[in-house]
């Protein structure tokens, strides 16, 4: 079956007709063109494919699009370099390849947002679902640090 | 693909559940989807519970604390009593624990899952609800074996009681993996140790997590570690995987018993 839905996605709504089956993460590649929302390991391992919903961190892979009917998303593709985490992410150069980093981004965001100082130790765990192939995981920790710091100086 | 359901009320969704073909209720989807993908799901029907309203709350009392089935895992890290706030928050990971629910933790059934043993210990109660009316299954009689439970056709999970965790009492949740730091566990424990008593929940090393319990009475922390590890020896019954092999899984559920046990006798004499 196929339901229309509406998504506002980086505040613009979206009037998408979508299968009853389908995954966030395609109908967000596909329909909707955000492509920095990535799969990677398909079963919620990973984070390639981190979207936020209400600032919550979501699976995409493993979410149901109908469920998403309302929501409020944000994406790598909302974000520019005067966002604290972006341009934390950039100066620290946390970036190789880069696959991995919209989905870091957004785990940093949601835990920036929960807790502005997180340890070292916090850091760590919130981002513990997400794999950087890449493995630039100091510079990531390190620019999650400094954007808690460029957002609330001590 | 099965036909996807959309309930407005618990009532329209038992009626679903008892009336389709073949259906199988929709909770966070977190192990639904990877059953999909994995090509081994076979339900006609999906009754999700994400539209029936008031499935999220967590209302305590003096006695414990009640939750809803579509609360989530990750909520429970600070809504549960210690014990279960442990187990819960080592579950996958933050993005997961967002979208799974407490219900489809529990429906699911898998031998391996972490809040299972601590819901054990602390004497959790299942509520399940069919078209016929709401029952209480206690949690020490819901995992009845490999990958079932007590929940009979056409009933879900609409609830779970935790009572409080005694104050006095030490308590920890050892969780040990073989293949990676955030991989399922391989051996899980947890455990509350009173001065007379010490109740163990075990995951991942026999087909269904299991409870036992030790007397410690008169004991000292190593007579109640091995009073401890002689009551999980008779129910030990890994299954071997790529996670190791039987015997491996019995030492480290050895070990992984030992290690909670001391922690939770600290933990009961100095806080
Ligand atoms: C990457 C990853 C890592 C994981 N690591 C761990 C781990 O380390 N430890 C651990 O314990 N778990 C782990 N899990 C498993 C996780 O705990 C389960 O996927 C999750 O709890 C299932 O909950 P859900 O709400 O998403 O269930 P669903 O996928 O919705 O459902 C699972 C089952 O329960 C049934 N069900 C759902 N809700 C109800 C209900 N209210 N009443 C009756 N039946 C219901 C469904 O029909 C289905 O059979 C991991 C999962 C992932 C994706
Ligand atoms: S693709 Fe979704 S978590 Fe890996
Ligand atoms: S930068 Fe390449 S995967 Fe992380």
């Amino acid at each position: 079956m196929t339901t229309q839905i509406t998504v506002k996605v980086n505040g613009v709504e979206h009037f998408l007709d979508v299968e009853d089956d389908a995954l966030l993460l395609d109908v967000l590649r596909e329909k909707v063109g955000t492509t920095s929302v990535r799969e990677g390991c398909g079963v919620g391992a990973c984070g390639a494919c981190t979207v936020l919903s209400g600032g919550m961190s979501v699976s995409s892979c493993l979410a149901l699009a109908v469920r998403y009917d309302g929501a409020e998303l944000t994406t790598a593709e909302g974000l520019d370099e005067t966002d604290d985490v972006v341009s934390s992410f950039v100066d620290c150069d946390a970036a190789q390849c880069g696959y991995c980093i919209p989905g870091f981004v957004l785990m940093s965001r949601e835990l920036l947002a929960e807790n502005a100082r997180p340890s070292e130790c916090q850091i760590t765990e919130h981002l513990e679902g997400n794999i950087c192939r890449c493995g630039t995981y100091p510079e990531i920790r390190k620019a999650v640090a400094a954007a808690a710091e460029r957002r609330s100086p001590r | 693909m099965a036909q996807l359901h959309r309930p407005g009320s618990l009532d329209e969704a038992v009626e679903l559940l008892s009336g389709l073909d073949n259906a199988m209720v929709y909770g966070g989807g977190t192990a639904i989807q990877i059953l999909i993908k994995q090509g081994i799901l076979f339900a006609d029907h999906f009754v999700d519970l994400a539209t029936v309203p008031g499935l999220r709350e967590v209302t305590a009392d003096d006695r414990g604390v009640t939750v809803g089935p579509m609360v989530s895992i990750r909520r429970m890290e600070t809504a549960a009593p210690p014990l279960a706030a442990d187990a819960y928050r080592h579950v996958a990971n933050p993005r997961v624990r967002n979208t799974a629910s407490v219900g489809g933790n529990l429906a699911h059934g898998d031998y391996r899952l972490d809040p299972p043993t601590a819901l054990l210990v602390l004497d959790a109660v299942v509520l399940a609800t069919s078209a016929g009316g709401t029952r209480e299954i206690p949690v020490r009689e819901f995992f009845t074996d490999f990958q079932e439970t007590a929940l009979e056709p056409g009933e879900l999970v609409s609830g779970v009681r935790i009572p409080n965790q005694d104050a006095s009492a030490g308590y920890h949740f050892e969780k040990n993996s073989s293949l990676g730091e955030n991989d399922w566990p391989c051996a899980s424990a947890a455990v509350l140790l009173d001065d007379r008593t010490v109740h163990i929940g075990l995951g991942a090393v026999a087909p269904v997590p299991v409870y036992v319990t030790a007397d410690i009475a008169g004991l000292d922390d190593q007579g109640a570690v091995d009073a401890a590890i002689a009551a999980v020896e008779p129910v030990l019954d890994p299954i071997p995987d790529v996670r190791g092999g039987a015997e491996y899984k019995r030492r480290l559920a050895r070990v992984t018993v030992e290690d909670a046990v001391r922690r939770a006798w600290k933990d009961r004499d100095h806080g």
